[in-house]
């Protein structure tokens, strides 16, 4: 079996402390998986863990045989559920569970012209998302008895994933009341504190995906004002190409087949190598630009999602 | 006559920016005036056909009738709201304006919606143009903007925007209703907040309009006739799941592409030859990786083949991003070719 690298995981270290982990990356990289993978491996550390997902195309419950979730969590394996958000739920949790004015609710915010006004006001959803993280470790447990250990975040880094992270800077922009005000300071001391947040960024190494991944860090540098814990290479190449004298072996296994197809297996090797290039790039540029490293992960021709999210908790050793 | 849209679709890394180029090479060659608008952020487009691409298009050289762009998103957005807010005054309000901020920040991620506008943009300013061959943002992305309008449509519509325009306005005119609702919203997150969302709404209408108008342009040219959808996926299993869940999307949005393209495929025979000979020990992982693509290419050209009315399967053609422009040209004049045989 091709798994990668056997090495410990800088994943476990740099996800031992935050309670909410967000894993960020462009649609493609695999970070559903990532995401579905730190779930199960905390889970089996006896942690109860929830996943939220935002604007998912692909949701992580029908790869377990579970329905793809809705606003309320779907369990998908022992220990982990799942839910999508949903800025409906969010307010009602807001205003009818935690501030329990559902007159307030009824009468004005499911007022049709407000309802509709929340749906497509700018940075509105993204502002309830973090406030619905907040609620969910902080009081989810005595207003709705839902209870979660860890959260893990899959939301993608186009579109809204690391405009998340900059929420804080968004609500100090904007002139609220009281109440706005004790929220947005609830919100950036949660974003602040690395005990409660930490980020994850996955890549490939493909040579069009690095320059975004250096920005993406950088933003959430930026937005967090710390780097992030940890990175992760999906589909790394290391373990197909990184064999001891490939140019030996290559020419042997060349030569037996048919010229064409000689050309071909040549040219496959190459961009191989130049995969194995990119990663070893993007582990000198993340390595000492995260707190804990850079991890690799194989790639795994033919397997089912759920195949390579065991494969993925395999290595995060969370056999326990 | 007006002109072609060809729109390549289809997950990230399956190869659309190498297919889309040597296409609208192809296209040029015939003396047909093409445009070749791309999203990629990584600005691989540029690197493929070996010229500095920006916002605005520019003539590549070394290829008559062809100019291409890229979508920067936070320079397109500038440019258009500059074009149709009222003065510098404004503008500068507008910078200033928390939500719009946000909404900036927004649309600077919806490279989908920013290609739209930008695609009708380019169809408006240059009449002569006859093929516009387009480079999509990855995966869903890339429709999303067909859902896009009734997003932006709530910021210029709604009785809400009428509302708080009125507000905005100072005007007499506000019905009870109107004025309750908005005193009940000012006493929960303040006036100064309401005062801000009002200035937004009345800052933004004229840019937001015609960006709508524009989108609107997009979306007919996207259900026109003799439009080229090309769903295109690689041998990976992602891919192809992807490629399935946008003909999904776009069968929703009643849009049918025309080919399912399986790009980079391996000759057939490839794997038995490699299960026939002796593999050497180090040699174990790399074969077992190229069997195990050979062995799910089969079954992803299956699943590739009830997408479209035709399938192409193209070659894998490892060095092709380095291989210069002849090579770009040839593998796009094999895809004309292909496209061309289902022609009436």
């Amino acid at each position: 079996m091709v798994h990668g690298q056997q090495k410990p995981m800088q994943l476990v270290a740099a996800s031992a402390q935050p309670r909410i982990v967000f894993v960020l990356g462009k649609g493609g990289v695999g970070r559903s998986t990532v995401a579905a993978a730190l779930a199960s491996s905390w889970a089996r550390r006896q942690a109860r863990v929830l996943i939220l997902q935002w604007a998912i195309s692909d949701p992580i419950g029908p790869w377990f045989g579970a329905e793809p979730a809705g606003a309320l969590p779907v369990t998908v394996s022992p220990g982990v559920d799942v839910v999508n958000f949903s800025l409906d739920y969010a307010l009602r949790a807001y205003f009818v569970d935690h501030l329990n004015a559902g007159w307030l609710y009824r009468r004005v915010i499911r007022a049709r012209p407000v309802a509709h006004l929340l749906e497509v006001a700018p940075g509105l959803a993204e502002m309830f998302f973090i406030g619905q993280l907040w609620w969910l470790t902080n009081l989810a447990a005595s207003e709705a008895g839902l209870r979660y250990d860890r959260i893990v975040v899959d939301a993608p880094a186009t579109g809204h994933g690391s405009p998340l992270l900059d929420v804080p800077a968004t609500m100090a922009t904007m002139r609220g009341a009281d109440l706005f005000a004790l929220e947005s300071r609830r919100v950036a001391d949660m974003m602040a504190d690395p005990a409660q947040i930490g980020a994850v960024i996955v890549t490939l190494p493909e040579a069009l995906v690095v320059r975004e991944t250096l920005e993406l860090h950088q933003r959430v540098r930026t937005s967090l004002g710390r780097a992030p814990n940890a990175a992760l290479v999906n589909r790394s190449a290391a373990s197909l190409v990184a064999q001891p004298d490939p140019g030996a072996w290559l020419d042997r296994l060349t030569a037996q087949v048919s010229p064409a197809n000689a050309q071909l297996v040549a040219g496959v090797h190459r961009e191989l190598h130049a995969r194995l290039d990119t990663e070893t790039q993007l582990r000198n540029r993340l390595s000492d630009a995260t707190v804990h490293g850079v991890d690799s992960f194989a790639e795994l021709p033919g397997h089912t999602p759920r195949q390579v999210v065991s494969a993925l908790v395999q290595q995060l050793g969370g056999n326990a | 006559m007006s002109p072609r849209l060809h729109m390549l679709l289809g997950a990230g890394g399956v190869g659309k920016t190498t297919l889309a180029a040597g296409y609208a090479v192809a296209l040029a060659s015939e003396g047909r005036r093409v445009g070749l608008l791309g999203i990629d952020p990584a600005r691989r487009l540029q690197d493929t056909i070996g010229v500095q691409l920006a916002d605005a298009q520019t003539a590549v050289p070394g290829v008559d009738n062809l100019a291409a762009a890229v979508v920067e998103p936070q320079r397109a957005i500038a440019r258009w709201f500059s074009e149709s807010v009222a003065d510098d005054q404004a503008a500068a309000r507008l910078a200033r304006n928390p939500f719009f901020r946000a909404l900036s920040d927004q649309l600077g991620t919806a490279t989908d919606v920013l290609a739209a506008v930008r695609l009708a943009e380019w169809r408006e300013r240059d009449p002569l143009l006859t093929d516009l061959v387009v480079d999509t943002a990855p995966g869903l992305a890339a429709v999303d903007f067909l859902r896009a309008p009734a997003r932006l449509q709530a910021l210029v519509g709604g009785r809400m925007v009428r509302w708080l325009l009125a507000a905005a306005r100072a005007s007499q005119s506000m019905s009870a209703a109107a004025h309750r609702v908005l005193t009940s919203v000012s006493g929960v997150v303040g006036t100064a907040m309401v005062a801000d969302l009002a200035e937004f709404f009345a800052l933004v209408q004229a840019p937001l309009s015609a960006m709508l108008a524009r989108l609107d342009v997009a979306r007919r040219w996207l259900h026109a006739g003799d439009t080229r959808l090309l769903l295109v996926t690689s041998t990976h299993d992602t891919a192809a799941a992807g490629a399935v869940s946008l003909s999904r999307a776009l069968a929703s949005a009643d849009l049918h592409p025309h080919a399912a393209i399986v790009n980079r495929t391996w000759p057939a025979a490839l794997a038995a030859e490699l299960d026939a000979v002796p593999v050497p020990a180090a040699a174990e992982p790399f074969v077992a990786y190229v069997r195990a693509h050979a062995t799910a290419q089969a079954a992803i050209v299956a699943a590739a083949a009830p997408l479209a009315p035709q399938l192409i399967t193209l070659p894998a053609l490892p060095d092709i991003d380095r291989a210069g422009r002849d090579a770009l040209a040839a593998l796009g004049a094999t895809l004309h070719h292909h496209l061309q045989r289902t022609e009436p």
